[in-house]
Formats: structure tokens, sequence, C-alpha cells
């Protein structure tokens, strides 16, 4: 049993932690870059370990981020998919990449995203305002080679896989 | 092709629950974990609030106790008047023969998380199904109204503020009974008139109270002051902006409000059984003293 620890529970730890992490409260001007907590922590399983975590994984915490948000039940299941989507076909290429490249794809990734959270948004009434929704998109893809070598750290140590 | 799975699913997941309400008991229910996790996620705040209030000096303390019993005092004052016109109104509308309740039931309740997104104003407070909490309940904070209730869970609900974008409640200017409807702006200090013509009379300043119109909201209640009214003659109507009266992101304390569950028709008919029972009252007690004036009798559950 120790020889072969998977330790997946850390994978499902790490998530809570992105589930918080994208409710807790926060000071008004820094609510506007909200980064993509979910969205960051996902990509990284997915290229880390894609046999472990796939669409199915991401869109079950998309339903959980719907009801904590109160948001329309799989919108943000739709976006966390189509997210997990573009990941796991950029995965060979995203893999080889050094880390800002990284971060340029994902700005682009999370920048899609974020646009059909808007039209989802337009469709349900609320009106979203200017260009602000790129923001959490842009302060997400700067946070990535942080969460990257944290989360990294955490999946060595642990032997999770 | 995994994805074409999941966005269908996803797509239909959201036309049903937007149209209709076959997923409300699932949402109930997995609103059972909203709880805990905007408590954890509320922590950090929580406990530099504590850290702040244990460390604050005694002199602080002395200074806001100070302050507090000041502002008691003066409110105990507006108390004491608060009862007289009470119980003057009660016996007005006696004489108007309208039983309008001049009380609302109210449950006090605390903001336990905000919404995560910044374009929508809703909140999370501590009461919900179990309470007796009911969709569109109004809330309220010490100086008006705050919005409505939009979504129940079982202990905890969801409040449309109203300066969210899609939300609009019915006004009155309170000087001179103009009404209007306030939507809401997206901007937590301001609420905007719409469709009030160039001519109406409407100011700076002017109390805007709540109508009572559309049923949903109780009336009377402060929402805003009009802060701005600009005359356009390029535009077709008066471009009219109020700040909301309550402190919409600043109350941690609110109240939900029980209005009287019974229609206008039910209590018109209770009001005149009671009057006609008050008035045979009057009769027997007057038959047999026929010549002493009658006198000015109120029940005595009238002066609540």
């Amino acid at each position: 049993m120790a020889v072969r620890a998977n330790n997946t529970w850390v994978i499902w730890l790490t998530f809570a932690l992105a589930l918080l992490l994208s409710v807790s409260s926060m000071p008004k001007f820094m609510e506007l870059g909200r980064p993509l907590w979910l969205g960051l922590f996902l990509t990284y399983w997915v290229l880390a370990l894609p046999h472990r975590v796939g669409m199915t994984t991401a869109w079950c915490i998309g339903l959980l981020a719907d009801v904590l948000n109160g948001s329309l039940l799989g919108q943000n299941a739709l976006i966390l998919t189509l997210i997990t989507f573009l990941v796991l076909t950029l995965h060979q290429r995203l893999r080889m990449f050094p880390m800002w490249q990284q971060s340029t794809v994902l700005l682009v990734v999370f920048g899609l995203a974020q646009l059909v959270q808007l039209w989802l948004n337009a469709l349900t009434g609320s009106r979203p305002p200017t260009l602000a929704f790129v923001l959490p998109a842009l302060v997400s893809a700067l946070l990535w080679p942080w969460v990257c070598m944290l989360l990294r750290g955490l999946h060595r140590r642990l032997g999770v896989n | 092709m995994r994805l074409l799975v999941f966005t269908v699913l996803s797509a239909a997941l959201m036309v049903v629950d937007a149209r209709f309400t076959w997923l409300q008991p699932l949402r109930a229910q997995l609103g059972l974990i909203v709880e805990p996790v905007y408590w954890a996620g509320s922590l950090p705040v929580r406990v530099w609030d504590g850290a702040t209030q244990e460390l604050s000096t005694r002199s602080e303390l002395t200074v806001e106790n100070e302050k507090l019993k000041a502002e008691q005092l003066i409110m105990q004052r507006r108390l004491q008047k608060l009862a007289a016109l009470t119980e003057q109104n009660v016996r007005l509308r006696e004489l108007l023969n309208s039983a309008a309740l001049v009380d609302d039931e109210v449950l006090a309740t605390e903001l336990i998380g905000i919404d995560p997104n910044p374009f929508t104003h809703r909140i999370l407070i501590d009461k919900g199904e179990k309470d007796g909490v009911v969709l569109g309940q109004p809330v309220l904070d010490a100086r008006g109204l705050m919005g409505q209730v939009v979504e129940v869970m079982p202990y905890t609900s969801r409040v449309l503020l109203l300066t969210d974008t899609t939300h609009s409640i019915p006004v009155q200017v309170n000087r001179n009974g103009l009404r209007a409807i306030a939507s809401g702006t997206g901007n937590p200090e301001r609420l905007e008139l719409r469709h009030v013509a160039d001519t109406a009379d409407i100011k700076e300043g002017d109390l805007l109270v709540s109508s009572g119109m559309g049923q949903r909201f109780p009336a009377g209640y402060p929402v805003a002051i009009v802060s701005e009214v600009i005359h356009d003659s390029g535009q077709p109507f008066a471009i009219v902006r109020a700040v909301p009266t309550a402190s919409l992101n600043r109350s941690r304390y609110m109240l939900l409000v029980f209005t009287d569950p019974r229609t206008a028709e039910q209590r018109a008919t209770e009001s005149a059984q009671a009057q006609e029972a008050l008035d045979r009252e009057i009769l027997q007690q007057a038959q047999p003293a026929k010549n002493a004036p009658a006198a000015p009798a109120y029940p005595p559950e009238a002066a609540q």
C-alpha cells in the first residue's frame, strides 16, 4: 500500500481550496480581478495528471461552483469543461513551453473562457460592463507560474500520481 | 466528443434552470454546502475584525461607548415621539375603517457572504427555509430597504440588492406622493428613476419611499434620497439619480420583513367585521343610559 500510494485526496483538497478561494471575501477594488482559481488549479492537474483529471472532473467541480455562486446550473461547468478541453488539446505542446510562454497561452485560454462567461451572463440579463472582464484572465495568467510551482512542489513531495 | 456531450448537458441544465422550476429542490439541497464554504471563506476577515477588536485600546472603547450612548439617547427621544404617532396613526386609520398594518413582523439576520461576481449585487444571509424565509421577501437594514430574497436554501438565502442592474422597485416621493420606478445601476451608491416626465415635481433631497405597488415590498419604507435631477431638452425624460438610504455595502445585520399574508379584500372584510362588533358593543352600552353621550371608544388592542 505504502509503495504505490497515489494520494488522490491531495487533488480534491486543492480543488476544495480553489472553491474556497473563489468565494472568499476580498477588498472591493480587487474583486474585479479575482483570479480564476478553479481554472488555474484545474489546468495544473490536467497538465500533470491527464489520466486522473479530465473533463468529467471539471464539469462536476463547475457544478459545485455554480451552486456556490448562485449562477445558472451549468454555467461554470461549461466554462471549466471548455478550459480543460483547450488545455488537453494543447497538452503536448504546453508541457514543452517555458513558463512565460505557458502563461501567454493560458492568457488566451482564460480570455476565451471569460468571453463565454460574458455571453452567458448577457443571455441571462445582467448587463456586464466594459472590458473589465479580461482582467481576471490577465491576473490568472500572471499568477500561473506561482500556482504551478506551488502545486508542483505539493505534487512531488506527496507523490500524487 | 466528450466536450460536445458536456456542452449539451450544460446548455440543457442552464435552460431548465432558467425556465422551469424542476431543479429548485436539487439546488436547495446542494445549497447546504454553501454556508460552511462561505463561513470558511470569510474566516480571514473575521479573524482580522476580532483581532482589531481585541487590540483596540481602552480609550477607543470609551469614546465609542460614549458615542453609542449619545446615539441611543437620540433614538430614545425619537421613539417616544414614535409611540405617540403610532397611536395616533392607528386611531386615524380606524376612523378611515382601514386595517393596514402599521407594524410588520421582522426577523433579524446576519450577512455571511457576498457574491464573488463584482457585477452582480447579491448577498448571502444566515436565515433560510427552516426559519420561514420565502421567495421575494423584503430585506431591510436600520436605514431603509435593501433588497429581496431571490433564492431560498435550507439554512441560508440569497438576497438581490436594490442596486443590481436587474432590480427595480416601485417608489413614491414622500413629499407629494409622485410615483416612479427606481432601477439599479450596478453602482452601490446609485439608483435611477426611469421614465420621469421632465415637468414632474421632483427635486434634489426628496426622500423616496416604497409605494407598495407590485405587492412585493411593504409600503412606506425609505428607499433612497434624490441626489441629482437633470433636465436635458434632448432627452424625452428627466434623468433622476438617487442614493439608497440603506448602507447596501456596509450593513452586517439586516431585518427580514414578514408582511401580512392576507389580501387587501380579506383585510377590509375583517376590519369591517371588527368595526361592526365594536358598534354593537357601543350600542349595548348606550342602551341602559340613553341620555349619556357616547364616549369615543377605542378597542384596547389598537394601541400596540
